[in-house]
């Protein structure tokens, strides 16, 4: 589903290019799920906006579902986050002025690909049914990354790529929020990447990495 | 006698500006330039004796020219009052300069400009109004819209007239005159209409009549009649009021203009009650020496004259006043040691400011001796360039 | 502390100079908005004053009873018995390239100041133009066209003669020479002591001798009063440019004021009170405002001067100064210039500062609760443009009660009231627009998102959008007010100027004129007029003087002539006219309130005429009572002196041929025959001017509005960028989402020109149908050009396109770096 090699990435600085990846290789297949982790500034974002198509490598190829992204246009790899990608961030990033229905079913909507009943169930799933008609700056933190997240499954992804979709929550919402997450991974059957600093966060996801000096450390441990 | 020189050729080139307002007030200097252009023109010189009555007429070779007439006045109940008529000329240019004959009656050598007052405790009224010279036969001068004749003698612009009363055609036409003017200033109407009677001679100032006005021998012409008893009605705010008392009327012609030093004048007309006539004026910086230029006529009851200069005379302000926004001295001491004379003369009211086009204070004064405050006559003031 | 706090909110410009040349700029167009208006009532008040000279108005005209000519003789008899006359010689002059031009023989030290042809001049242009070889005054454009007769510095007669040297000024009527009365019968051939005419001031109560008789201001084409409401209306417009600018401060300042919030929360946080800040932000500010305003004025009037130098001349004429060199203005236009800046300062510092004053040191960003406040906003802006509404509708009601020509500056009240609730409920329109488009729009993703994301940015752009609202409205109710004008005056040419040409023959000359011309084959038809001075008296009316006009009722002349008001009919009423009833102008039946079928009396030295009214007929810009009978009826019962000759003409004649053959025909005396449509095209040339700097108003009025626009947008940049990441993340290029935003800047750009057209309609109504008749008691006809509303729709996308331009640009060039910043964690 997911597949880097030797991807490297460097930026510019006032001290010099800083080689925040260097040869990464990594692979994530469908249905799995991996947690990315890091110290600040370790390169996990950029990786995730990597993966995502968002930037581009300096070296090395990143495959989307068997997609080599560098062939691409940036229409196509638009295209390609439209339709096969679901990105959660997070700051959640919605619409203030589109009610929580709308928000919800925007990336589907964009995509063309808007499934109604599929919609619905998300909405009851992630509780936010009976708030469908409101507007986002009248939810808390935890539905609005719920609804956040509704968004990005509403397009039955491929690749759900999410960064530290819970560390603007508190530590019981971000348990609940991280619970509705997986579980709505393992029903859909898309491959997860999840950018986090949170080793509790972490500990659920099939395999665990750790980007430090630009490369990735550690083992694929975790739950099954 | 001088200061009328500048006033009449700063009056007609402030008529040229009277669409821009701010140059009215330029100081002399800013018309000094023309006493080069004084080429051309006849010229003012002593030994050459008046003649009279030709001389009462227009002397057009000679570039400014004036009819100056100023009388303090009572009404019935012996109220002050107080009038003013006079008529300039300036040629507009010498008599031969001109590249075109003048033709044509509207061609015009000549400017004139009148201005009328009457003035009564806090009340001053004025109005000045223009006309062209036009070219007429000599016969038919008297039509002109302003001119002059000398006999039977009559000057005028428009409707406001100083012209002979004398019927005798035999008698001096010039031993009664009549004066009348009406005007508004501003919306408010005003007017007299005066029988002047002479009481005594003409009076010839300076060497008989050439009146030298500095050291290098620049002068005018100058004569006066002192003497005129007047009669008549004036009106004034909507009253028109029978009055009588003492007039002087002035005479004056030249080329000539002072340098540019001279900041203003002052001067002085007399009638003291004793049947005295006094003229006396000072130019401020006309003198020899940049200081001041004093001269005046010291005139007996029977019009005979003893020219005063700058060593018999002292003027000296002592008070002054606002008017218009100005300070103008309006309390004098006028020192005669030779006539044993030390007077105090004193403006009847200090708002005389005359808003013409070349602005001026003229109004009635009062004379009183300086130590005992006894009076001691009347007349009239003009003061220039504050 | 206080230099520390001062450089730390300077360091602000440090970090963002685009912000401080835009506040400036901003600044500068607003005063210089002050100077174009300044220079478009300059022009216009010389237009008129122009096109009033023309039509030789303002002054009374003496002429003796018996119609022999006037001669030096009369004039200085006149002047002998003190009345304050002043002669005039006319005629027409051909000149060597076969021009033909007026030339005016004036006598300046006797004209009196209501003439429109001043004595005009520096120090010695008076004795230059009295002597030898005297001067020609004229008009620059005047001289302009006539090229061919210009020989160096002078222009030659036909005889290749030259005339007095040239002296330019700006208050000669155009195709006009005027030269002191010296010269001029000279160079017309004339008598030596010929006179066309005597003038005398209107108000001047001189009696005159029995063979005189005085006629009061030539009427033939005064536009008069017409022009007095076309300049009030201007100021009208010129006072509501000046809004538009005030908007434009209040835009750039509130953004620099805005943008500093977290560092004043900063600087409060670390000790500063709020009192040292609030005193160092209005130090700021004032020295902005004072320097933006200076620099707006100088600068505009040199660009003015530059553009178009007639309107430096004519501020100069004006403010008899050298505006260019000198810059001496009058006070209010310094004052003026300055109060819009410190206005809209006043305006924006007001609200920014009171927040800088009492600000809340702990309060986070203040994104979080977008909506609740822009609802709450929107609603009050709704209350009180209704509350506004409701006042206007009030003020309308009890103006309406009111006698005409009362309460003008109720009626101004009444139109800045409109404008304004119509401006406060743009954004709440606007809001409610969007809201209902977003919820409808589901199945069209992207463009729902574009509107939902423009109400978003509808806090920001509001004032943006109200600035082009008034500027389009302004745009509107200039344009067609002008234009309404200028339709108006024509049509009143067009009643007044019905024949083909016109002759004023000396009365002497009058019946062998019309003799001669009735035998010519070209002339199909005469109308002449007469003109006199009566007293009305009617029942239930107070005695009052009027001016009774004589005209011939022939076909050409009663198809032109419009009737307001008849008892039965047009036909009917010009046959009652015809048989001696009368017809009375707006102006007096307004008055008295007399119409048809009433009947008047008219008293008059010749005795008493009594007749029925037939007909009220529109008479702009006359400020008397009128009352018109036929030419016939005041030969006869006014002993009224003939006036001008309309000469209607076979189609295809030549009228500069019939002229010269009647001037050779018969001794005119200087009169000659005037060319109807030379006349109109004159009076339409003097107004072309105005127009062209309503034009250039207009472009500025917009591009201050389109600046206000461009500002916000670019305020808005970082803001947008956050909006447009998440969608550029969910798949959206950036080449859409900038064609995206151009969509929804035109949408909204759209929106409030469809909103300002009606907007300039009842603006302009108000001013011609309120404003006007509150000044004047009677009302300018209401014309709407569809051009100008195209235009104005068209001009709208046009300034919202230039104003996306920059920011749009940026957007499409955006690195993705860029945009990946919103995304990094916290």
């Amino acid at each position: 589903m997911l597949e880097l090699r030797r991807v490297t990435k460097s930026y510019a600085t006032p001290q010099g290019p800083l080689r925040v990846l260097d040869g990464v290789d990594l692979s994530l297949a469908a249905g799995e799920s991996l947690a990315l982790m890091g110290e600040s500034g370790s390169g996990k974002s950029t990786l995730l906006h990597l993966a995502a198509g968002l930037d581009l490598p300096d070296a090395g190829s990143i495959h989307v579902d068997g997609r080599p992204l560098a062939d691409m246009n940036e229409a196509q790899r638009a295209a390609l986050r439209r339709a096969r990608l679901g990105l959660v961030f997070q700051q959640f990033h919605l619409v203030p002025s589109l009610s929580v229905a709308d928000n919800l079913t925007l990336q589907a909507r964009l995509a063309g690909r808007h499934d109604r009943t599929w919609c619905d169930t998300l909405l009851v799933r992630l509780g936010l049914a009976e708030m469908a008609r409101r507007y986002p700056e009248q939810l808390s933190g935890g539905q609005q990354q719920r609804l956040a997240i509704g968004r990005a499954l509403a397009v039955r992804p491929a690749l759900l790529l999410a960064d530290e979709p819970t560390g603007n929550l508190d530590e019981s919402t971000a348990d609940e929020v991280l619970a509705l997450l997986l579980e709505l991974v393992h029903d859909s059957g898309c491959a997860l990447l999840m950018v986090t600093h949170s080793p509790r966060v972490a500990a659920p996801l099939n395999h665990c990495l750790t980007l430090a000096h630009g490369r990735l450390q550690g083992s694929t441990s975790g739950a099954p | 006698m001088t200061r009328r020189l500048l006033l009449l050729t700063a009056a007609l080139l402030a008529l040229a500006l009277v669409l821009r307002p701010s140059a009215v007030t330029e100081s002399p200097q800013g018309f000094a330039g023309l006493g080069a252009e004084a080429e051309g023109y006849a010229e003012a010189g002593p030994g050459q004796p008046l003649r009279f009555p030709d001389d009462h007429g227009p002397h057009p070779d000679y570039r400014i020219e004036w009819w100056y007439l100023t009388a303090n006045l009572a009404d019935e109940q012996g109220q002050p009052l107080g009038i003013q008529w006079t008529l300039f000329r300036q040629a507009l240019a010498p008599p031969d300069a001109s590249p075109v004959e003048p033709t044509r009656p509207w061609h015009s050598r000549q400017l004139w400009m009148a201005h009328a007052a009457v003035s009564r405790g806090e009340r001053h009224l004025v109005e000045e109004r223009f006309a062209r010279g036009l070219t007429l036969p000599d016969a038919e001068a008297r039509r002109a819209q302003a001119g002059a004749v000398a006999e039977p003698f009559a000057a005028w612009l428009d409707d406001w007239r100083l012209n002979s009363r004398v019927v005798d055609p035999a008698g001096d036409t010039f031993e009664q005159l009549e004066v009348s003017a009406s005007g508004e200033d501003a919306g408010q109407p005003f007017g007299y209409r005066l029988t002047l009677t002479a009481e005594g001679p003409l009076v010839l100032h300076g060497e008989a009549g050439f009146s030298q006005k500095s050291a290098d021998g620049q002068g005018s012409y100058y004569y006066s009649q002192p003497f005129w008893r007047v009669e008549g009605e004036v009106e004034l705010d909507g009253e028109t009021h029978r009055v009588s008392g003492r007039g002087w009327l002035d005479r004056e012609w030249s080329s000539q203009l002072l340098g540019p030093t001279q900041q203003g004048w002052d001067w002085f007309s007399l009638h003291l009650d004793d049947g005295h006539r006094l003229m006396a004026f000072r130019l401020r910086g006309g003198g020899r020496d940049g200081d001041d230029y004093l001269s005046g006529s010291w005139i007996a009851p029977d019009g005979s004259l003893t020219p005063l200069s700058g060593d018999d005379l002292a003027l000296i302000p002592q008070q002054t006043s606002s008017a218009a926004g100005r300070e103008v001295p309006t309390r004098w001491r006028l020192q005669l040691p030779g006539q044993g004379l030390d007077l105090a003369v004193t403006a009847r009211h200090p708002e005389r400011w005359m808003e013409t086009a070349f602005a001026y204070w003229e109004g009635e004064v009062v004379a009183v001796d300086h130590d005992s405050g006894e009076r001691q006559g009347e007349g009239y003031l003009e003061m220039t360039g504050y | 502390m206080i230099a520390a706090a001062a450089a730390t909110l300077l360091s602000h410009y440090r970090r963002h100079p685009g912000q401080l040349v835009m506040l400036l700029l901003g600044l500068w167009v607003a005063s210089a908005l002050w100077s174009g208006v300044q220079a478009i009532n300059a022009s216009a008040r010389d237009s008129y004053d122009r096109s009033a000279a023309l039509f030789d108005a303002g002054l009374d005209r003496i002429e003796r009873r018996d119609g022999a000519p006037l001669t030096l003789d009369t004039y200085l008899a006149l002047r002998q018995a003190g009345v304050a006359v002043s002669p005039l010689i006319e005629g027409e002059l051909a000149l060597a390239g076969g021009e033909r031009v007026t030339l005016l023989g004036i006598e300046p030290l006797t004209l009196p100041a209501a003439s429109g042809i001043q004595a005009s001049g520096g120090p010695d242009a008076l004795g230059d133009f009295l002597q030898p070889p005297w001067r020609t005054r004229l008009a620059a454009d005047t001289l302009a066209a006539l090229d061919t007769a210009r020989h160096g510095e002078r222009l030659l007669d036909r005889n290749r003669q030259p005339l007095p040297p040239l002296a330019l000024d700006a208050s000669v009527p155009p195709g006009t020479l005027v030269t002191d009365i010296g010269v001029a019968g000279a160079l017309l051939g004339m008598p030596d002591d010929a006179i066309s005419r005597l003038l005398i001031a209107p108000g001047d109560p001189a009696e005159l001798p029995a063979p005189l008789v005085r006629l009061h201001a030539e009427q033939l084409a005064d536009p008069g009063q017409l022009s007095d409401s076309f300049h009030l209306n201007l100021t009208a417009l010129g006072l509501l440019a000046l809004v538009v600018g005030l908007f434009i401060v209040h835009a750039a300042l509130s953004l620099t004021l805005e943008q500093r919030l977290g560092m004043l929360r900063t600087l409060r946080a670390l000790g500063v009170p709020g009192t040292t800040l609030v005193a160092l932000l209005t130090a700021e500010l004032l020295v902005l405002g004072v320097v933006g305003a200076l620099l707006g004025i100088v600068s505009g009037v040199w660009l003015a001067g530059q553009l178009l130098p007639d309107v430096a001349a004519s501020l100069a004429a004006l403010y008899s100064e050298q505006v260019g060199s000198e810059l001496a203005l009058p006070w209010h236009y310094w004052l003026g210039g300055l109060a819009i800046t410190l206005g809209g300062l006043f305006s924006a510092g007001a609200t920014t500062l009171w927040r800088a004053a009492r600000l809340d040191v702990l309060a986070l960003g203040q994104r979080q609760r977008w909506r609740g406040g822009l609802q709450r906003q929107l609603a009050i802006m709704a209350v009180v443009g209704a509350g506004l509404w409701l006042l206007a509708l009030g003020l309308w009601l009890w103006l309406s009660g009111q006698p005409p020509g009362e309460r003008l500056l109720a009626g101004f009240a009444l139109v800045a009231i409109g404008l304004l609730a119509a401006t406060l409920w743009l954004p709440p329109l606007l809001g409610l627009l969007l809201g209902w488009a977003v919820r409808g729009l589901r199945q069209r993703p992207l463009v729902q998102w574009a509107l939902a994301d423009l109400q978003l940015q509808l806090p920001r752009l509001q004032l943006a959008m109200m600035a082009l609202l008034l500027a389009l409205a302004t745009n509107l109710g200039v344009g067609s007010m002008v234009g309404g004008f200028r339709l108006t005056f024509l049509d009143w040419l067009d009643q007044r100027l019905v024949a083909e040409a016109y002759v004023r023959p000396p009365t002497e000359q009058f019946e062998a004129s019309v003799a001669w011309l009735e035998a010519r084959d070209e002339v199909i038809d005469l109308l002449p007029t007469r003109r006199a001075d009566a007293t009305l008296r009617a029942a239930g009316v107070a005695a009052q003087p009027v001016g009774v006009y004589g005209i011939t009722p022939a076909p050409r002349l009663t198809q032109h002539w419009p009737l307001l008001h008849t008892e039965q009919g047009v036909l009917e009423a010009w046959q009652a006219f015809t048989e001696g009833a009368a017809l009375i102008n707006e102006q007096l039946a307004i008055a008295t309130g007399l119409g048809p079928g009433d009947r008047l009396t008219l008293s008059s030295a010749e005795g008493p005429l009594e007749t029925a009214i037939a007909a009220v007929y529109p008479d702009y810009g006359n400020p008397r009572g009128e009352v018109t009978l036929t030419t016939t009826a005041l030969a006869e019962r006014f002993a009224a002196p003939p006036g001008s000759l309309g000469i209607v003409l076979a189609e295809g004649s030549d009228v500069a041929a019939l002229g010269q053959a009647l001037d050779r025909a018969i001794d005119l005396a200087g009169a000659s025959l005037i060319d109807q449509q030379a006349m109109k095209q004159q009076a339409q040339a003097i107004f072309e001017r105005t127009f062209a700097i309503t034009r250039a108003l207009t472009v500025l009025t917009l591009a201050v509005a389109g600046l206000a626009l461009f500002t916000s947008l670019l305020a808005q940049g970082g803001e947008r960028r956050a909006q447009l990441a998440p969608l550029w993340a969910l798949g959206v290029t950036r080449g859409r989402l900038a064609g995206v935003s151009l969509v929804q800047l035109s949408l909204a750009a759209l929106a409030t020109a469809l909103l300002a057209i009606p907007l300039g309609i009842a603006l302009t109504w108000g001013l011609v149908a309120v404003i006007n008749v509150a000044a004047f008691g009677w009302r300018l006809p209401l014309h709407v050009f569809p051009s100008q509303l195209l235009l104005a729709l068209g001009l709208a996308l046009a300034v919202a396109w230039l104003a996306a331009l920059i920011p749009l640009w940026r957007l499409w060039r955006s690195r993705p770096r860029e945009l990946l910043m919103e995304f990094s964690a916290s």
